[in-house]
């Protein structure tokens, strides 16, 4: 990765962190994070040495993960630092906290659906046992403060037509029968472990619910709607939009993803859940014109009207996150985009 | 009016009924008739996709990169298909090279019950910006349930629509109705229906299934395909435009093509013959016909016990070797009997 990459990088998410009070907390601290070299760790590592080489936190960073020697190759400038540690070992196996250690973030788990199916078995086992390892864990460490279990804005099930932004209340949930929503279901049993552990053990837990993102370290292999697009409009093929147009997503960028996350790390309260994305939902259709329109010659837009319509919407309510910890979006869709694009043509990455 | 997308299998299928061994003067030929008929897609390669040409389940006239060649050279409008099992064909000694050739859309096929198979051959076509399909092979053989999970898994691998195969010929109507409308109702990408005429109902089935909510049908000239043969697809547009689909394919434009296919490709008309009504019945894939009755002719035994005692032993595409196994059994047992 070039210095003008990393730059850009630093840059994003030094422009997110809007209000370095909420993070005082973090200041000097130890903190763990699981799933550590994957798209939130990388991002939360941006934020991290952006916060002690700016800020001067002196938070040291340990990132755990099953294979974490592919990270040095995709971001040398983070795995060559000295605030950060790597850590190769399966979140299963977690007996014991690192030393030291006082806030962790428990985001073990890919949220590849291509993997969920093929391998359902592995996922449900690295999210339920992973979940159920770290808090054994964290409840036998002297030293923790907080822990903030990951879960996903998947946890609600489908979310009604009628609903503009589905708020951490809902009270909907996936089909537990169905292939499709194993990993779902294994984020339910997690976030319900971690209310087990607060309610027995007064384990400090917070929960983050993420839905959508766009931006740097997101391969463009992933079968997403918005993944697609940016493939199809870099590769100069039409840009296709499967299924019905009128489905609405929203997006975030991760720079904001990174410092949400560890704003509510910091300042969330311990047995509340925070939905983490944009409340602003796009129709994939406009999504796709809006890529197209971001090139100098822009692709063609395909719609081709494949079966019936079947419209969905994956948009969060956030206005727990605004109003209890002040957190707001900062980079709008276009500009998210703008960065995404200059990222993967920049790294070839995706393609 | 229901629109639907129309594959025209004549130029892979149809492969199997000449043991292969389609010339470039017949690929070309076919596929410049089938383009200026308008049907959509073209799909083309030896029968069992590209990668499978073999002295196990036999070898192609042509090699894939020159059939791919020649169906490219002679189609303007419509899109080249090809069919891909993973295990014959690999993403870089077979896939990569033919979306360098030019290849539109990419079938990425597995037996019912293993759609997991076909993940990364999906991943990579699909990061290639080729439109993909799923496709079920022997969907007869599993209940609804198992393939809706199993379509359900490519779709989250990024296929655009899941293609049910009935290659044994074994469907009833009421098959077709109760598997294609479950299927439509629990995925959110199109469904589609691949016929074969073991019992006579290839076009009937075809009709049923787009009734039933099949977006994607698939056919074949004269029915030129394994076995028994394919849906008739001239037949079948005609059908399907009387019944108030629209299938964007000019009827006499078709039947010009379908009248290139007898003169220029059948050798031998596809039929239901009584070892394909057989095999039909015993839910055997269509393309074991001529192997069945080679090998039964060898061991001196009736290919329909051969056809029956393979359905029974639930025997599928690539296990041919067994064909032999079960003919010599069956020739010991006879001699035994005696």
């Amino acid at each position: 990765m070039s210095d003008q990459i990393a730059a850009a990088l630093r840059a994003d998410s030094a422009a997110s962190v809007t209000d370095v009070a909420k993070l005082e907390k973090l200041r000097g601290q130890r903190i763990l994070v699981t799933g550590g070299t994957g798209f939130m760790g990388s991002w939360i590592a941006e934020t991290v040495t952006f916060l002690n080489d700016v800020r001067g936190f002196g938070i040291d960073l340990l990132l755990l993960s099953p294979s974490a020697s592919g990270f040095a190759q995709r971001a040398p400038h983070l795995a060559s630092r000295s605030d950060i540690t790597l850590l190769e070992q399966d979140v299963r196996d977690m007996s014991a906290l690192p030393e030291g250690v006082t806030y962790v973030i428990h985001a073990a788990g890919t949220p590849d659906n291509r993997v969920h199916v093929t391998d359902p078995l592995r996922t449900m086992s690295t999210i339920a046992n992973g979940t159920s390892a770290v808090l054994h864990a964290a409840a036998a460490s002297d030293d923790l403060r907080k822990v903030l279990n990951v879960s996903s804005g998947l946890v609600y099930g489908a979310q009604p037509l009628d609903m503009a932004g589905i708020p951490e209340s809902h009270a909907g949930g996936p089909r537990p029968d169905s292939i499709s929503s194993i990993y779902a279901e294994a984020k339910r049993y997690a976030e319900a472990e971690a209310a087990a552990w607060r309610s027995q053990a007064k384990l400090p837990v917070v929960t983050a619910r993420p839905f959508a993102f766009i931006g740097p370290y997101q391969g463009l292999d992933k079968p997403w709607a918005v993944n697609n697009f940016l493939r199809d409009a870099l590769l100069c093929v039409p840009i296709r939009i499967l299924g019905d147009a009128d489905t609405q997503r929203s997006y975030m960028y991760p720079s904001d993803m990174a410092y949400w996350l560890l704003a509510i790390l910091a300042e969330g309260v311990p047995g509340t859940a925070y939905n983490v994305g944009s409340p602003d939902g796009i129709t994939l259709g406009s999504l796709a014109e809006r890529i197209a329109a971001s090139f100098e010659n822009p692709p063609e837009v395909v719609c081709r009207p494949l079966g019936e319509p079947r419209s969905t919407r994956f948009v969060p309510d956030v206005s727990r996150a605004q109003s209890m910890l002040g957190l707001q979006v900062t980079v709008d869709l276009d500009r998210a985009i703008q960065r995404t694009l200059e990222w993967h043509r920049a790294t070839g990455a995706g393609r | 009016m229901s629109r639907l997308l129309v594959t025209d299998i004549t130029l892979r299928d149809g492969n199997h009924a000449v043991a292969h061994q389609l010339t470039t003067h017949q690929l070309s030929v076919y596929a410049a008739a089938a383009d200026a008929a308008g049907v959509a897609i073209v799909e083309v390669g030896h029968g069992n996709g590209i990668g499978a040409s073999s002295l196990q389940v036999g070898e192609a006239a042509l090699t894939d990169a020159e059939m791919l060649a020649v169906v490219r050279a002679a189609l303007t409008n419509a899109r080249m298909s090809i069919h891909v099992i993973p295990g014959f064909a690999t993403i870089k000694k077979d896939l990569r090279p033919a979306i360098e050739a030019g290849v539109d859309v990419i079938r990425v096929a597995s037996h019912c019950t293993e759609a997991d198979i076909t993940e990364r051959h999906i991943t990579f076509a699909r990061e290639q910006g080729k439109e993909v399909y799923g496709v079920l092979m022997m969907s007869h053989m599993a209940p609804k349930e198992v393939l809706l999970e199993e379509a359900r898994k490519m779709e989250q691998y990024g296929a655009e629509g899941v293609v049910l195969m009935d290659s044994a010929g074994a469907y009833l109507p009421v098959d077709v109705r109760d598997k294609i409308s479950y299927l439509a109702a629990g995925i959110s990408i199109p469904v589609g229906f691949h016929a074969h005429n073991n019992m006579g109902l290839a076009v009937a089935n075809t009709l049923v299934a787009a009734e039933s909510g099949a977006y994607i049908v698939d056919g074949a000239a004269r029915g030129f395909g394994a076995g028994a043969g394919n849906a008739q697809l001239e037949a079948m547009v005609a059908v399907l435009e009387k019944m108030g689909f629209e299938t964007g394919v000019d009827l006499y434009g078709m039947l010009d093509a379908a009248d290139v296919c007898e003169r220029e490709l059948v050798e031998v008309m596809p039929s239901a013959k009584s070892t394909s009504i057989v095999s039909g019945l015993a839910g055997v894939f269509s393309g074991f016909a001529k192997p069945v009755d080679r090998v039964a002719k060898q061991y001196g035994v009736d290919p329909r016990d051969v056809f029956f005692e393979l359905g029974r032993r639930g025997i599928v595409a690539g296990q041919e070797d067994i064909i032999i196994e079960v003919a010599r059994e069956l020739a010991e047992k006879g001699s035994s009997d005696e």
